[in-house]
């Protein structure tokens, strides 16, 4: 697939549309989550999490046959080039995700995996239960339920360093991230020379969005 | 999409299970040979009691003439009944505003226990020291039939089990040639209002129901071989029949079959010794006149006397009907001034002899006796149509009601729980009848939430689906 | 690979650091002041805020404390924390939850924890909520004079006057199959043979026990002296002895008195006497005696009496 022939002088496209619309449909759908869980519509608080499934689904999947800057192997590396990374202040240039940030992205999607995984088991002690909470004991449900409370605190700390991180890179190093991650266009200036992105088809991307969510549909019947 | 609709009901619906996983219920599953279903068993916990005669005073005595003692009430005699009494609330025959009624028969402390009772029973009375008697009992259900049916089968609809077929079911029967769930009915006026689902086995094996016996004439009926023919010709015709329940059991397996057969033999075996068992003529002049019985009639009193010989004789589930408590004032053998003094009259000489008989044989201290009726009566004089009737009565009451219990296990000469005033609202330590259920299956060995049987996906128990408690503060 | 130098940002990294730092200051604020709970938790951690225990032998621990464990605890505390708001401490039940203090000391009325477990049973609001175990009436008494005397941690059980007596509930014993099989292991061989040779006299008492009792009273006349004493090597495990109407004679009386483990026993109608019931002396266990129909006379019956064993049948008032 050639690059994207749209690019301009000073800009090139380094996040597909895919990449994008999933990242910030994790954003709003945590939200709801949180608030849902918070204010006790549960049953919002359901399709939420379950939803939040099928894009994490999607993005394990997106990860191993998408774009190129959306794929693992784009941006996850050895600790040592993790640490070597920060250590040089953060010089190098990456098209996509740096060292460090690739770090944040896979500890972000396995916590939040995680309290998927674990609300489907949990229970709020009266009439609502997660759908697959029949298949356990009261006791491994009730303990799967505790733990979905500890990983909150841990995803909400995550979403600090996250959010912490990217200002840094916007105030501190004048690097502005937000803006890549809704246009998904980049500075030529940022992004290293000779950088061959690839994108992957849209339909590709619809299609594992509809085999995600048919596996979260076979789980739930 | 039908499959969605499900996902959501059962998402949105499914109730975390607030039991623990019954290990218990799956360390020690109930089983019984099917070709000796009644073959004896032993409960899981240590009993207290080891058989159950049950009173049940059917149509419901009024316990506010017996046994909860309103002096306030008296007070308030012939007064309307006040609004927030009636409000909302649903009665059998009563309507518009009925007048108070205070009880017709005076109280007194009796015993050295000193519980309240009026002057109805007194040969009861003289046992009072033995009785534990619940004075805040609670149904929620307000007519005959489905009352009785929640108290004897612990739900108030058709297709459970009764009380006996439980313990038959758990406990099976010690004596091999008798039935382990007997029933005998006696009557002043009625009968059954739900019939024999009483002491039907719902939906647990139907070689667990209870079999009527009568006191007067053949014990069981058809269970005399018919006119010309022997008991050796009987058993052949009962080998013939072996012979071919065997073999259909063997084409397709049905346990009910194996069942059958048994049945058969008990019946066979039954011949002998149930007219034994029931025969008072048997008894010394003295003991019959100690219940009042009289051989060849149906009466309460003979019931009693054959209760005690059953009990002797290793039935473990006894449970005997008199019918006539119905106290509505509308016709007069249902009238609080006759009726009740009727029905008084034939149970109280019997009960009282019951409960000395076993006393002196020494089997009260592992019986458990259970006296009451579905429901207890108002406060109000019944009006029926909204008028003023010939005869004294009190409509159906299911807000509290007066059993009593004696036995093994049981605190004698308390009186627990109370009512309000005036006897309307319990208001204090309430009884539910599936708590009096609880107690009953404790009492026998069993753990009341995990004494169940799977049917129709569900793990049924006697006690329901709502809690229900041991009534720990009358147990010995 | 070019590098670029690094690129002016508008603050530095420290300057940004200390953003951080008061933007996630106030945030925390915020939530502190927003939701009580949260406050709480934070100064708990900071250990700014005090944790009264309470003490083992209070009122609270004896009577408030178990109350909340049975009732509350599956939604109010390790597990599940609604409203925040956790009871499974007496520092948390202080502290209230998300909407503030369920507790006022002294003043049960203004109190929010009275006033759920006071609403009606139909009540969205009402706690315990429909499906789980309600508060008794006492429940809720004992509850209510605990807030009225000051809802201390350390006040001792005995201060506080007019309190419903504590229920105990039944509870059952552990199943232990295991166990069980091994208590009965020594006796196997002999059920064995017993059963099979007097079907249906001697059973365990229940599945969880090792303990026996032995019916013969369904055997009447046919049940001698020499069948009772093939029962010799169960002597310490019969805790239920019924002989009535057997042809039992006072020649059973050693064979009585090894029966160390009895505590009931019938010999109603029966030919024993004095001999036998001056043999059950030595049995410590022993409840109850049933002699109706024998030949045992009050005399001799009189010492049994004196220990406290209940007699029946000896013509004396019981």
């Amino acid at each position: 697939m050639p690059t994207d022939p749209g690019a301009t002088e000073d800009r090139i496209r380094v996040w597909d549309a895919p990449t994008r619309l999933f990242h910030w449909s994790i954003v709003a759908l945590v939200f709801l989550s949180w608030l849902s869980a918070d204010q006790g519509y549960m049953t919002v608080h359901l399709w939420s999490g379950l939803t939040l499934l099928a894009l994490l689904l999607f993005r394990l999947g997106w990860g191993l046959m998408g774009s190129t800057t959306a794929r693992f192997s784009d941006f996850l590396h050895p600790p040592r080039k993790v640490i070597a990374y920060l250590k040089s202040g953060g010089g190098l240039l990456h098209a996509g995700h740096n060292p460090a940030s690739g770090l944040m992205v896979i500890a972000l999607l396995a916590v939040l995996l995680a309290q998927v995984l674990t609300g489907l088991f949990g229970n709020d002690g009266l009439k609502f239960s997660g759908p697959l909470a029949l298949l356990v004991s009261d006791d491994v449900s009730d303990q799967l339920t505790r733990i979905h409370g500890i990983i909150f605190n841990i995803i909400l700390a995550l979403v600090w360093l996250h959010v912490v991180a990217v200002g840094f890179y916007h105030f501190v190093k004048g690097d502005n991230l937000v803006a890549p991650m809704v246009s998904g266009k980049k500075r030529r200036t940022r992004v290293p020379e000779g950088a061959n992105i690839i994108f992957a088809h849209p339909v590709l991307a619809v299609g594992l969005l509809l085999a995600s969510a048919a596996v979260v549909a076979w789980i739930l019947f | 999409m039908g499959g969605l609709g499900a996902f959501f009901l059962n998402s949105a619906m499914a109730e975390p299970n607030a039991a623990k996983n019954a290990a218990s219920a799956a360390a020690l599953p109930i089983q019984h040979d099917p070709s000796a279903p009644l073959s004896p068993l032993a409960p899981p916990f240590t009993p207290k009691v080891r058989r159950v005669i049950y009173l049940h005073m059917g149509g419901s005595p009024s316990q506010l003439e017996l046994f909860d003692h309103k002096p306030e009430l008296t007070k308030f005699n012939g007064r309307d009944c006040p609004e927030v009494f009636l409000k909302g609330k649903r009665f059998a025959f009563i309507t518009g505003v009925p007048k108070l009624l205070g009880t017709m028969y005076p109280f007194h402390q009796a015993g050295k226990s000193g519980t309240w009772i009026s002057d109805r029973l007194p040969h009861l009375e003289k046992m009072i020291d033995d009785m534990c008697v619940i004075n805040s009992m609670r149904t929620d259900q307000f007519n005959h039939a489905p009352a009785q049916l929640l108290v004897q089968t612990g739900d108030p609809r058709l297709g459970h089990a009764s009380l006996g077929s439980w313990v038959t079911y758990g406990l099976g029967s010690e004596n091999q040639n008798l039935p382990g769930f007997i029933v005998m009915i006696s009557s002043s006026s009625t009968t059954a209002n739900a019939g024999k689902p009483l002491w039907g086995s719902g939906f647990l094996p139907s070689v667990y129901q209870g079999v009527q016996c009568r006191s007067a004439g053949e014990p069981v009926l058809y269970l005399d071989n018919p006119k010309g023919v022997s008991r050796v010709e009987r058993r052949q015709v009962l080998d013939a029949v072996d012979e071919i329940n065997r073999q259909t059991y063997a084409e397709l397996g049905n346990p009910e079959t194996v069942a059958r057969i048994a049945q058969y033999e008990m019946s066979f075996r039954m011949q002998l010794e149930a007219s034994d068992a029931m025969d008072i003529t048997r008894e010394p002049a003295h003991v019959l006149a100690r219940y009042g019985a009289e051989p060849g009639k149906t009466s309460f009193a003979n019931n009693c006397l054959v209760a005690r010989r059953l009990a002797e004789r290793g039935v473990r589930f006894i449970q005997l009907y008199h019918w006539g408590w119905d106290s509505h004032g509308t016709p007069v053998d249902q009238g609080l001034n006759v009726g009740l003094v009727d029905c008084c009259h034939a149970t109280d000489q019997p009960t009282a002899a019951l409960l000395t008989d076993l006393k002196e044989r020494g089997l009260l201290e592992d019986t458990l006796i259970v006296w009451g009726g579905e429901f207890g009566r108002t406060p109000m004089q019944e009006n029926r149509g909204g008028q003023e009737m010939k005869y004294i009565g009190r409509d159906h009451h299911p807000e509290a009601f007066s059993i009593w219990l004696a036995g093994g296990g049981i605190k004698s000469g308390i009186t627990h729980g109370a009512t309000d005033d005036l006897g309307y609202d319990v208001v204090r330590d309430p009884v539910e009848v599936r708590d009096l259920h609880a107690t009953t299956l404790y009492l026998l060995g069993f753990d009341y939430r995990t004494f169940s049987y799977s049917y129709q996906g569900l793990d049924q128990k006697l006690t329901g689906v709502k809690p229900a408690r041991v009534v720990s503060e009358i147990l010995a | 690979m070019a590098s670029e130098p690094h690129a002016s940002g508008y603050l530095s990294a420290p300057l940004y650091l200390l953003c951080v730092a008061l933007v996630t200051g106030v945030a925390i604020a915020t939530a502190m002041a927003l939701r009580p709970a949260f406050a709480h938790k934070m100064l708990e951690m900071t250990g700014l805020e005090a944790m009264p225990q309470a003490v083992p032998n209070s009122f609270y621990a004896a009577r408030v404390a178990p109350l909340f464990a049975q009732h509350c605890i599956s939604c109010h505390g390790e597990t599940r924390q609604k409203a925040e708001l956790w009871l499974d401490s007496y520092a948390f039940v202080l502290r209230g939850g998300r909407h503030g203090a369920v507790i006022h000391p002294r003043d049960p009325k203004t109190s929010e924890l009275m006033t759920r477990i006071t609403l009606p049973a139909g009540d969205d609001k009402a706690m315990p909520p429909e499906g789980k175990t309600p508060l008794s009436p006492d429940d809720v008494t004992v509850i209510r004079l605990w807030i009225a005397a000051g809802a201390s941690p350390t006040m001792p059980a005995a201060a506080i006057k007019g309190v419903p007596q504590l229920v105990a509930e039944v509870t059952f014993p552990d199943l232990d199959p295991a166990g069980t099989r091994r208590r009965r292991a020594p006796l196997a061989n002999v059920m064995q043979q017993l059963s099979a040779r007097y079907p249906g006299v001697a059973a365990y008492e229940s599945r969880n026990s090792a303990d026996l009792e032995l019916n013969a009273a369904l055997r009447g006349a046919t049940f001698t002296d020499t069948d009772l004493k093939a029962f010799l090597p169960l002597h310490d495990h019969i805790v239920h002895m019924d002989l009535s109407g057997t042809a039992i004679t006072d020649a059973s009386a050693q064979a009585l008195a090894q029966m160390t483990a009895l505590q009931t026993l019938r010999l109603t109608n029966t030919k024993t006497g004095d001999a036998t019931i001056s043999a059950l002396a030595a049995l410590k266990s022993l409840k109850f005696l049933t002699v109706t129909g024998t030949h045992a006379t009050g005399p001799a019956l009189a010492p049994l009496s004196k220990r406290g064993v209940t007699i029946h049948g000896d013509g004396d008032a019981d």
